[in-house]
């Protein structure tokens, strides 16, 4: 049997009002029907589209980029080796001179005589590159990042990578002569901005790196990155130390380095 | 014409699960005026085609799923239970079975309570070599389990709150039990993410794949 | 060490069918700070501001919030609890796996695990957009870094997280988002199964499963002070570096 055109037109007019009159009264109203004892009827209704997407679990990228640090969560004394009677090589404090909290690159970690989790940690002391051993009890929670800076002394750049990527480079002044920049693997220990001081740019990374000249600096001489209120002795052997670069650079890296990233110096 | 199997098709929503949704009301129509079908003054289609729910949530749906959900504890409850019959599981598969018996018929006593006198009884149910041959029997636990908590996630948010309350307290247990056995089998315990749910259909037509619904 | 049993928290588990205290806290760092906490009341630990899960749910203030009708305020709410819980999970799993101290197979676990709830904090991310909440820190306070106090706290947390889910389930408005939630549910009871059996118990302790009201989950997430706030690394002071 076919239908009409028309007719159709009516089944479909017809349907839809009751369609519409079974979905506001409810179902019980104008249902007229047995339960049936056969349960091989498709009966149920469907389940819903679900709201999230599709479940794509990935496997962690490799950690051949990944660097660690963790906060100082109390005072401490860092040791030379993972135990309690170790000679100790430096008191670790929780504040840095900035008053921000002290941060220490991770390098490693072991369990101590009695089981308890010591941890090796990069140090902010003379002479650079100065690691030690401190109680797991002594730092907060880890924090993993992908960045990395590196310093080319010779060819006066910084070059920040992501996840081994190059994300940022910049020419750089670095320390005179009398007062060099020092070699060596250090990190990020701290960010100062809104302070008025020209001749540190609008920002300024401490790191855990020292010099090794300016020992009776207030402060401790720590070799900072930051911004200059001399962009044209850029590039150059020009500071004290300190990593400088032109102001729109320290900017730019301020929005991609975070605190902790490692700093190598070459 | 009533006292004969009458079913009322409502043209408001989907007309078929597990198929390709987007049917329109006039193929729908058509489809049903061609199989014999009737029109009764206001448009309401009466024909020989299976009842369909409007899907939303209501006490008489909760008891239309509740009785599928019975169906498939029952099944759990009984296959579990000639395996355990048949003795030829050892150590830790005999361990599960043993467990998960238990709570089969837990699951099924209560799911049953809940519906009351409009409990369907159980079908005969023929498992064959699944619940006497060891390998058989955790590749169908396996199915089974993974089809229970997909049958359930599925009707989950058909049912209404109360419901949908305690149908959650059993369904996380059929999760535990799919990686139960699925660890037994030496196989992932957690195959993906996000479980995909499963319409009754696809539940039915999973459970006669592994043998364990008939035909 | 010696030690007085009784500054220690009751042996009676946190939630039935969980592990102990001591059972998750071989280092005593958990249950230290559980001393500290056990001095005050319940109430009076939600009403502290230092407990991270009540704030970032801001469950101790009148939620904020545009004009949005109730009912999708409440999935929002759901939804960020739910996302609080996984970024919980996730952080955990992938710390874990980066730290290197677990083998065989909990090591794999943790890959497949982490790798479905860091799944979750994006799919649940992406749902929520703007209203999502920011990944809290954490300080899993050498608990990622010892096999037998991970696999002990795994437990804990996919046991935590089924019970979590499966309360709020009859709350949500959207059945679409039920349908997703339903489906995460079941895969963190999944997970369940899987870190009981490595613990040598029984993946599925009982016939039921029983929900945990939202007060009480976050009562135990804020009892181990893995969540904690950033560390103060950015600063105002004029430097003094050497320039």
């Amino acid at each position: 049997m076919t239908i009409t055109a028309p007719e159709r037109r009516r089944l479909r007019r017809a349907a839809f009002v009751a369609g519409a009159l079974v979905a506001s009264a409810g179902v019980c109203v104008v249902v007229v029907s047995l339960l049936t004892t056969n349960r091989s009827h498709t009966s149920l209704p469907p389940p819903p589209r679900s709201a999230l997407p599709l479940g794509r679990p990935t496997p962690l990228a490799s950690d051949a980029h990944l660097a660690r640090w963790a906060p100082v969560s109390a005072a401490a004394i860092a040791r030379r080796a993972p135990d309690p009677s170790a000679p100790p090589v430096a008191r670790l404090d929780t504040r840095t001179p900035e008053h921000t909290r002290n941060i220490v690159g991770l390098l490693g970690r072991t369990r101590g005589r009695g089981g308890r989790l010591w941890v090796r940690v990069r140090l902010a002391i003379l002479p650079n590159g100065t690691s030690a051993w401190v109680p797991r009890r002594a730092l907060g929670g880890y924090v993993f990042v992908h960045t990395r800076l590196v310093i080319d002394r010779r060819r006066l750049q910084a070059v920040l990578s992501r996840d081994g990527r190059v994300v940022f480079r910049a020419p750089v002044g670095i320390g005179k002569p009398a007062w060099p920049t020092p070699r060596g693997e250090f990190y990020v220990r701290d960010r100062l901005t809104s302070y008025r001081s020209p001749a540190y740019g609008p920002l300024a990374f401490g790191t855990s790196a020292r010099s090794r000249v300016m020992t009776d600096w207030p402060a401790g001489g720590y070799i900072g990155i930051h911004g200059t209120d001399h962009p044209e002795l850029l590039p150059g052997r020009v500071s004290h130390g300190c990593i400088r670069m032109a102001n729109r650079n320290i900017l730019r890296l301020g929005r991609l380095m975070p605190v902790g990233t490692p700093v190598i110096v070459r | 014409m009533i006292g004969e199997e009458l079913t009322v098709e409502v043209v408001a929503g989907n007309a078929d699960h597990d198929e390709p949704p987007r049917r329109t009301r006039a193929e729908v129509l058509e489809r049903a005026v061609v199989a014999g079908g009737a029109l009764l003054a206001g448009g309401v289609l009466i024909t020989g085609l299976p009842r369909l729910a409007t899907s939303a949530p209501s006490p008489k749906q909760d008891a239309e799923i509740l009785n599928f959900a019975l169906l498939i504890e029952q099944l759990q409850a009984a296959f579990y239970a000639e395996s355990l019959t048949h003795g030829r599981l050892r150590g830790q598969l005999r361990q599960f079975a043993e467990v998960v018996e238990g709570h089969e018929r837990a699951h099924r006593k209560f799911v049953e309570s809940a519906l009351g006198s409009n409990a369907h009884g159980p079908p005969r149910f023929r498992f064959g070599e699944t619940t006497s041959d060891p390998a058989k029997f955790v590749a169908a636990a396996v199915a089974l389990e993974d089809t229970a908590l997909a049958a359930y996630n599925g009707q989950g948010p058909n049912l209404t709150a109360p419901t949908l309350g305690a149908a959650a307290r059993i369904v996380s247990v059929e999760a535990r039990h799919a990686a139960w056995a699925r660890v037994l089998a030496g196989q992932t315990p957690a195959p993906v993410a996000v479980d995909q749910p499963a319409g009754e259909g696809q539940a039915r037509a999973a459970l006669k794949r592994s043998g364990l619904l008939g035909g | 060490m010696a030690e007085d049993r009784t500054l220690r928290p009751s042996p009676s588990p946190l939630w039935p069918g969980g592990p102990t205290f001591d059972e998750i806290d071989p280092s005593g760092a958990i249950s230290e700070a559980a001393d500290r906490i056990r001095s005050t009341t319940r109430g009076g630990l939600l009403k502290q501001a230092g407990a991270g899960a009540t704030i970032l749910l801001g469950l101790h203030t009148p939620a904020a919030g545009a004009a949005a009708p109730a009912s999708q305020k409440r999935d929002r709410a759901i939804l960020n609890y739910a996302l609080l819980l996984e970024y919980l999970q996730a952080s955990f799993y992938t710390e874990a796996e980066r730290m290197r101290a677990l083998k065989g197979a909990l090591a794999r676990q943790a890959q497949v695990v982490g790798a479905h709830e860091r799944d979750h904090v994006r799919s649940l991310r992406a749902v929520l957009g703007g209203a999502a909440i920011g990944r809290p820190r954490f300080d899993y306070r050498g608990v990622t870094e010892d096999p037998s106090a991970f696999r002990d706290t795994a437990v804990a947390f996919e046991d935590l997280a089924v019970a979590a889910y499966k309360q709020q389930a009859p709350r949500v408005q959207s059945k679409r988002l039920l349908g997703a939630l339903l489906s995460i549910h079941s895969v963190e009871a999944r997970h369940a199964a899987w870190i009981r059996y490595l613990a040598g118990r029984l993946p599925a302790p009982d016939a039921f499963d029983e929900p945990m009201s939202q007060r009480r989950v976050v009562a135990i997430v804020d009892d181990t002070r893995f969540i904690v706030a950033p560390a103060k690394t950015s600063g105002k002071k004029r430097p003094r570096f050497t320039g």
